[in-house]
């Protein structure tokens, strides 16, 4: 009896730290997420011409942005060592052997949205943000996001 | 005969088979040549080496790291591979680390053939098995630019290639299994633009390189070209572009993202593509269009399955 509680309990302490893991996976894609539903659905679709301009909106979207890159360093902390399931991208394992590296590609992301922070009026200057932004983003995509599939 | 004799007619018998097996084998692998007699007389075009060199994606494998200049092509990027560690050699003029010395059949040999000027095979990290197909004129103007950039000093490292990889001659029997050796053929029953494409992408490009599956001897999988596999040099997945990957994109949307990297739906390339782009945007947009066009037309392929489960890292 008491052997069955003790690998039971094992069983289940093992399956909770895997679970455990994949949900740190989950909160880090998510953050990611957010950050694109936020530049992506929101600012490019007016910079496209695909949704009309809307101030209100520009503002949540930068708002947003801003608050969520500021938790970048803190949610990529802890390493799940796995990516999400089914997921398309995921973390390169180079965040964690170069921690302090990944960290300070964050300030110019930050830097590039305080810079465009209350000054987007039009299509015109939201375009000129977004590019800046973008390729903030992509300086670190390019050598600590891997492709999935 | 007594029987001493059997055993004795045997192993001359083997000594004798594995003479005329070596002797075959070295036939078979001995290393090819485009002796500069063959070579036409020809005014290189520099220009047109500048695109070679960009459509080639020179610079994103023989750049020295970690400097923004393109045209530094000192070499020292360490590739990764499960054949070992490669580390890429110094291909500016310089006279005693680079290719300065180099006759333009030696250089042209190289690229298309795979073979050094001391006649030894190159790893097929360098990518000749795309490269054979280039056109001759665009390897020459190719040699003629690289001959305008920086001299850069420093001799780079040798691979960390174990064996049996590291037995040169081998590559003989790889590229006999891997290599046509034959020039692009154009299709005629296909627009100007789209053998423009093809050329690029197939040659000079050698975009299937990292977007094809590979077997276990390192060759790609040719009936899975362009259907994507894994990285070759390590993490992630290289993506499908045949129609299976990219029927949602439209020849605009392909032309776009090898000017700027980006996406349609916004996201910008990451990874290893980001050092495609830095390349293909230098580009003119007609070439970069007649590449959408050919992509755009493979048809649709399977690509191997991908790991459907949460990966673990062991790292």
């Amino acid at each position: 009896m008491i052997r069955m509680v003790v690998v039971v309990g094992t069983l289940l302490l093992g399956v909770g730290a895997v679970m455990a893991q994949q949900e740190i996976a989950v909160q880090q894609q998510n953050l990611m997420k957010g950050q694109a539903r936020s530049l992506y659905t929101v600012v490019m679709k007016m910079v496209k011409g695909e949704i009309p301009y809307n101030q209100a909106a520009v503002n949540t979207a930068i708002k947003e942005l801003e608050e969520s890159v500021g938790k970048i360093a803190v949610v990529f902390t802890p390493n799940p060592k796995q990516d999400v399931v089914d997921a398309t991208y995921g973390s390169s394992q180079k965040i964690w052997q170069n921690k302090a590296d990944f960290d300070s590609k964050i300030p110019p992301v930050a830097k590039a949205i305080a810079d465009v922070k209350g000054k987007i009026k039009d299509v015109a200057s939201l375009k000129v943000a977004y590019d800046q932004i973008n390729a903030r983003c992509g300086d670190c995509h390019e050598t600590y996001r891997v492709k999935l599939k | 005969m007594t029987d001493r004799w059997t055993p004795r007619l045997v192993f001359l018998g083997s000594v004798i088979a594995v003479a005329v097996g070596f002797t075959i084998f070295w036939w078979l692998t001995i290393p090819a040549v485009v002796p500069s007699n063959s070579l036409p007389a020809y005014t290189p075009n520099p220009a047109n080496g500048l695109t070679a060199f960009n459509a080639g994606g020179c610079s994103s494998c023989h750049a020295v790291p970690a400097q923004p200049d393109r045209t530094r092509l000192g070499g020292g990027l360490a590739i990764p591979s499960p054949f070992g560690t490669f580390y890429v050699p110094n291909i500016s003029p310089d006279p005693v680390d680079g290719i300065g010395q180099w006759t333009e059949a030696e250089f042209v040999t190289a690229v298309i053939k795979g073979v050094s000027p001391t006649g030894v095979h190159y790893l097929p990290a360098f990518p000749y098995t795309s490269y054979q197909h280039a056109k001759i004129e665009d390897v020459r103007d190719l040699f003629a630019y690289l001959k305008t950039l920086a001299p850069v000093s420093g001799r780079v490292r040798d691979h960390d290639v174990p064996f049996p990889f590291n037995i040169r001659r081998n590559l003989g029997i790889w590229k006999l299994l891997f290599m046509d050796g034959k020039p692009f053929a154009p299709n005629p029953s296909r627009s100007a633009s789209w053998n423009r494409g093809a050329y690029l992408i197939n040659s000079l490009g050698h975009c299937a390189e990292c977007h094809s599956p590979r077997n276990f001897l390192g060759g790609i999988v040719a009936a899975q070209r362009f259907a994507g596999g894994p990285n070759p040099e390590g993490e992630g997945w290289v993506p499908n572009i045949t129609q299976k990957g990219l029927g949602e994109w439209s020849e605009k949307d392909i032309a776009y993202f090898l000017q700027t990297g980006e996406l349609p739906d916004g996201d910008t390339a990451g990874g290893l593509m980001a050092r495609v782009i830095r390349n293909t945007s230098q580009l003119n947009p007609e070439d970069r269009a007649a590449m959408a066009e050919y992509l755009k037309s493979l048809p649709s392929v399977d690509g191997p399955p991908r790991p459907k489960k949460a990966v673990k890292h062991d790292q």
